[in-house]
C-alpha cells in the first residue's frame, strides 16, 4: 500500500514547528504502525536527512512509551489500541495520515512527535504508591480482599500513564490519569491507609503541573487505550470529599 | 488541608460549583412551584407573592444566599474555564467535533442565563419589591412591558430558560460525577431526577410566557 504522511516537525519546545509532507510506496499492511516509521526514518538517514522522533519501547501495548495524534486522535483510529499495537491495514491505500505530538501546556515537545510526560511522574511521586509496611508475599494472601474489589482495582491499575487523556481532552486534564492511580489503591486494604493524603497531594502536584480541570466530557476515556472508565473519576472525587469529612 | 486550600484545588472547585449548582437548582424547582400560581388565576398568584413577602428578612437572607450562590458558581466556573484555557495549547479537531454539545456551551450558556438573571432582577425582581406603582403582581407577570405583555420579554425570556435547561443538562449529570454519585447504586435514580431538573422545570417555566405571552392572546 501507498501512504501520504504529514508529520509534526518540531526541533525543540523553543522553536516553532511546523507540518512535513512524506510519501511511502509499497508498504506491507501487515506491519505495524511505528515499523512503517521505522521504514521512513531508515529512509530518512539514507537521504541524511533528520529522522522523525517518536517515543517508543515495549511494542507489545504495556509500556506506556509510545503515544501521539493520528488524524488528531490519540494513538489513532482503533479502539484500545496503543500505536505500537495498531497496524497499516488499519489504514487504506492512499489515505491521508496526519501525524502530530500530544499537545498540551505541561507536555512540552522534547522533539517532533516526542514530548516530555515528567509532570505525570511527579504526580506519582505525590502520592502514587504504598509507604506502609504491608508485610511480605505472604501477607498478600492472608489479606482477604473481595473479588469485585479486587477486579475493579486490576481495571484502574491498568493505566499505563501514556498521556492519551491529557491530549484528548479539550482541557488538557489529567484526571483520568490521577483517577486511575487513587483508585487503584484506594480499592485496596493496602492503599486504604494513606487514601486522604494521597487524594489531596496527587491532586494537589497535578494543579501545579498546570494540568485543566475535568469537565466531564469523557473524551479520556473513550480515547484511552487500555479503556480506563469514568468511574473512576467519581471515585477519586468521593475520596477527595471523603478526605475532607 | 485547610479550607481555603480544599476550595482553590481544581477538584474543590468543581465540588463548590456541583453544590452551589445544585442548591440553586432546588431553588429553581421552588420558583416554578410559586409561578404556576399564574395558571390558579389572579388571586392565588397575588396571595401566594403576598404570603412570600409577610416572610420578612427571611426572604432577604435567602435572596443574600441566592445571590452568593450565583456569584460563587459562576467565580469558580470562570476561573475553571482559564486554567482549561491555559493548559490547551491545541484543542485536537476530533475531540473538538466530539464533545458533547452541552458541555462545549456550558460556558457560554451560563453567561447567557447570568444576563437573563440580571434582567430578571432589574425587571421583576425590583417591581415586585420597590416600583409596584399600585399594579397587581399577577398585572406585573402577564401584562405590564417589563413582563410578557411585551414579545420581547417573552421571546428572550424562552430563549434564556431553554438554555439553562442545556446548561444543567451539562451542569447536573457534571455534578453526579464531581460528587462521585455516578457509579454507585444511586447512578440510575440520579440520572432520572437530574432529567426533571433539566427538561420538565425549564419546560414548565417556559409554559408561562408562551401561554400569557402569546397563547391567550390569540384565541
Amino acid at each position: 500500500m501507498n501512504i501520504n504522511l504529514k508529520i509534526w516537525r518540531q526541533k525543540s519546545d523553543h522553536q516553532d514547528g511546523g507540518l512535513r509532507s512524506y510519501r511511502l510506496e509499497n508498504i506491507d499492511p501487515n506491519i505495524s504502525f511505528l515499523e512503517m516509521l521505522d521504514i521512513l526514518n531508515i529512509k530518512l538517514v539514507k537521504e541524511k536527512k533528520d529522522p522523525v522522533a517518536f517515543d517508543h519501547d515495549c511494542r507489545e501495548g504495556i509500556c506506556g512509551s509510545c503515544g501521539f495524534m493520528i488524524n488528531g486522535r490519540p494513538h489513532g483510529p482503533q479502539k484500545a489500541t496503543t500505536v505500537c499495537q495498531l497496524h497499516m491495514r488499519a489504514f487504506n491505500n492512499e489515505d491521508n495520515i496526519l501525524l502530530e505530538p500530544f499537545r498540551a501546556e505541561s507536555f512540552p515537545v522534547i522533539k517532533d512527535l516526542s514530548v516530555d510526560r515528567k509532570a505525570f511522574d511527579r504526580i506519582i511521586s505525590s502520592g502514587g504508591y504504598v509507604a506502609v509496611d504491608t508485610g511480605d508475599a505472604l501477607e498478600a494472601n492472608s489479606i482477604p480482599i473481595a473479588k469485585e474489589d479486587a477486579d475493579e482495582a486490576f481495571l484502574s491499575s491498568a493505566c499505563i500513564g501514556c498521556g492519551a487523556c491529557v491530549a484528548a481532552c479539550k482541557n488538557s486534564s489529567a484526571m483520568l490519569f490521577t483517577a486511575a492511580k487513587v483508585s487503584h489503591l484506594a480499592l485496596l486494604p493496602q492503599g486504604e491507609k494513606e487514601g486522604k493524603e494521597r487524594v489531596v497531594n496527587m491532586v494537589a502536584t497535578m494543579d501545579e503541573e498546570g494540568f485543566g480541570a475535568c469537565t466531564n466530557t469523557g473524551a479520556c476515556s473513550a480515547e484511552c487505550p487500555k479503556e480506563i472508565g469514568q468511574t473512576n473519576i467519581a471515585r477519586l472525587n468521593r475520596e477527595f470529599i471523603k478526605s475532607k469529612i | 488541608m485547610s479550607i481555603i486550600k480544599l476550595l482553590t484545588s481544581s477538584v474543590g472547585r468543581k465540588i463548590l460549583m456541583a453544590i452551589t449548582g445544585l442548591l440553586l437548582s432546588f431553588f429553581m424547582a421552588f420558583h416554578l412551584f410559586g409561578n404556576l400560581f399564574l395558571f390558579v388565576g389572579e388571586a392565588a398568584f397575588n396571595g401566594y407573592v403576598e404570603k412570600l413577602h409577610k416572610l420578612g428578612f427571611l426572604i432577604r437572607i435567602a435572596e443574600f444566599f441566592l445571590v452568593l450562590f450565583v456569584f460563587s458558581h459562576a467565580y469558580s466556573g470562570i476561573l475553571l474555564w482559564i486554567k482549561n484555557r491555559k493548559a490547551k495549547k491545541v484543542v485536537s479537531s476530533y475531540s473538538k467535533e466530539n464533545t458533547p454539545g452541552a458541555a462545549k456551551y456550558a460556558a457560554f450558556s451560563g453567561s447567557i442565563v447570568f444576563i437573563f438573571l440580571a434582567t430578571h432582577w432589574s425587571t421583576f425582581w425590583y417591581k415586585f419589591n420597590f416600583d409596584l406603582r399600585g399594579m397587581s403582581y399577577y398585572y406585573v407577570v402577564t401584562e405590564s412591558q417589563v413582563g410578557f405583555g411585551s414579545p420581547l420579554v417573552s421571546i428572550f425570556y424562552i430563549i434564556a430558560i431553554a438554555l439553562l435547561g442545556y446548561h444543567l443538562k451539562h451542569g447536573i449529570t457534571s455534578a453526579g460525577q464531581t460528587l462521585g454519585i455516578i457509579g454507585t447504586k444511586y447512578e440510575k435514580t440520579y440520572n432520572n431526577i437530574a432529567a426533571i431538573f433539566w427538561f420538565w422545570i425549564p419546560l414548565g417555566f417556559i409554559s408561562i410566557p408562551v401561554w400569557f405571552g402569546f397563547l391567550v392572546r390569540i384565541i
